[in-house]
């Protein structure tokens, strides 16, 4: 890929980011980027190595919060061979292979205190060197770093190095979330629509109603321009505003109880019934009817899988389960379970 | 002091800081000591107005906690394409962003809270000495 992820937006918001890449990206001055997740961090980040002077050197990313401490450090700073056990060949760190382009630290608000000083100590010196090897190496890696963390909530609780934040923040982009922007939702909409309907290979452009429009602009989208890009796929595919808008704005719980990440399913949405939740409000969250719920849903699950074990032999299945004829019969009943229909046409 | 500058050229000040009151009392103060000043009140403004052509500026001043691009940002890239612009930078934020100010080459470091006399001093010498090396 040599043309940076486009960075939609009309809002002031965007205006700044974009006159601020402008003016930093031949600096090579650290970088921070912070905002909520799915905001475009590492849009940012890319847009920033594209239009500096490095952008035909690598870009090489790390994610400090994917790595447990011991790993993510070989994998900075690398290792000779031997080092440890299992270094059996030696291994070029990340800050090595960004020698001249970009070393993007993704989450650096979840690297460990410790590595946090190891850090502080290469962007201090510009030098670090491979475990296990006593040879110091010059670095001339530019360093964006991106957290959805409140790196000054971090200071104070001791989370993140005072030393280190004021290094690395020496060129601030703080993104705001896409609730505070709702005037970039329509060119996003247009641009992800027209780019996922070559994708998915239909040519009709779906355009929403004002009414559909609207909800868009009121929603609070918790996982931001990912989160719409989940939306404008489903768009696509189902070819129905009407319907992805009515899902989006059901499965949303006040925003206290909804979802950080959009794509991530979590048990409470899951158990609640939005309807009920709208009618009865909190009260459709007492314990004892999630009790039941929960309780239900792994009946149903225990009882089909041994039905289906047993081929829908009744008798056999209530004596496995340790339950009466009877009782198997109304839980059948009660949690509509059904045999596949390969077998019902066998047992009627 | 005062008669000397006032008889050589017209200096022109780049003052930036995100405090508002600030940079009302130091621009006043600055302008009555007949500098010519023009304010920024972020690094983003601050480079702006350095980049533009018309803007030749003889000494900046700056703060060093603020948002978009920070005092040492400012400092290190007016370091890197007009070195030969004295700054000054002012903090009152502790130990952290004043050793980084002074590693990105500003002239003087200030603590606040100073005397304003004091800057004015720190000012005119910081000109002098650099038109004696131009010249
Ligand atoms: N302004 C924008 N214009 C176009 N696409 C955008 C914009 N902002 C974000 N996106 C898209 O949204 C998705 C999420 O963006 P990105 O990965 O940069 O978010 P992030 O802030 O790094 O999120 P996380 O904290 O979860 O890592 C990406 O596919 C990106 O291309
Ligand atoms: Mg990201």
């Amino acid at each position: 890929m040599n043309i940076p992820p486009p960075l939609i937006g009309v809002s002031q918001a965007i205006e700044s980011i974009r006159e601020l890449i402008k003016h930093v990206s031949d600096t090579g001055l650290n970088v921070v980027i912070s905002g909520e997740s799915g905001v475009g961090k590492e849009v940012v980040a890319q847009n920033l190595y594209f239009s500096s002077p490095r952008k035909d050197k690598p870009f090489i990313k790390v994610n400090c919060a994917a790595l447990p401490e011991g790993l993510l450090e070989s994998e900075l700073f690398g290792y000779e061979q031997g080092a440890f056990t299992g270094a059996n060949q030696r291994r070029r760190g990340k800050f090595r292979l960004a020698h001249k382009g970009v070393l993007f630290l993704d989450e650096i608000g979840d690297m460990s205190i410790s590595l946090q000083s190891k850090l502080l100590h290469v962007l201090q010196s510009g030098e670090f060197s491979p475990l296990g090897s006593e040879k110091d190496i010059k670095t001339d890696a530019w360093v964006i770093a991106a957290t959805n963390h409140n790196l000054e909530q971090d200071l104070k609780n001791g989370k993140f190095r005072e030393d280190l934040y004021y290094r690395l923040n020496i060129i601030k982009f703080y993104i705001t979330p896409l609730r505070n922007r709702p005037e970039d939702i329509s060119p996003l909409i247009e641009y992800y629509i027209q780019r996922y309907s070559n994708h998915f290979n239909t040519n009709k452009l779906l355009k929403p109603s004002k009414k559909v429009m609207d909800s868009l602009l009121a929603y609070h989208w918790p996982g931001n321009v990912r989160e719409l890009q989940n939306v404008l796929k489903r768009v696509v595919v189902l070819k129905d505003w009407e319907e992805v808008v009515n899902e989006l704005n059901s499965s949303s719980l006040p925003t206290n109880l909804a979802v950080k990440q959009s794509d991530e399913s979590s048990i409470v949405s899951d158990l609640l019934d939005p309807g009920d939740l709208e009618t009865k409000g909190l009260e459709s969250l007492s314990l004892k009817i999630i009790k039941k719920k929960v309780l239900d849903r792994i009946e149903k699950e225990v009882i089909s899988y041994v039905l289906g074990k047993t081929g829908w032999n009744r008798s056999k299945a209530c004596k496995i389960l340790k339950i009466s004829y009877k009782t198997l019969l109304y839980k059948i009943n009660d949690l509509n379970l059904e045999p596949p229909s390969t077998l019902k046409r066998k047992l009627s | 002091m005062r008669v000397k500058t006032e008889m050589k050229k017209k200096y022109k000040l780049l003052l930036i800081d995100d405090d508002k009151d600030i940079l009302a009392v130091l621009s006043k103060f600055l302008r009555k000591k007949k500098y010519t000043v023009v304010t920024a009140s972020n690094g983003l403004e601050a480079m702006k107005l350095f980049e533009s052509e018309d803007k030749d500026f003889d000494l900046i001043i700056t703060d060093l906690v603020m948002p978009h691009i920070t005092g040492v940002g400012v400092i290190s890239i007016v370091k890197q394409k007009r070195p030969e612009i004295p700054i000054i930078a002012i903090t009152g934020w502790g130990e952290h962003p004043e050793a980084l100010a002074t590693e990105s080459q500003a002239d003087l470091v200030l603590k606040k809270p100073f005397e304003l006399s004091e800057l004015d001093n720190l000012i005119s010498k910081l000109l002098s000495k650099n038109n004696n090396n131009d010249t």
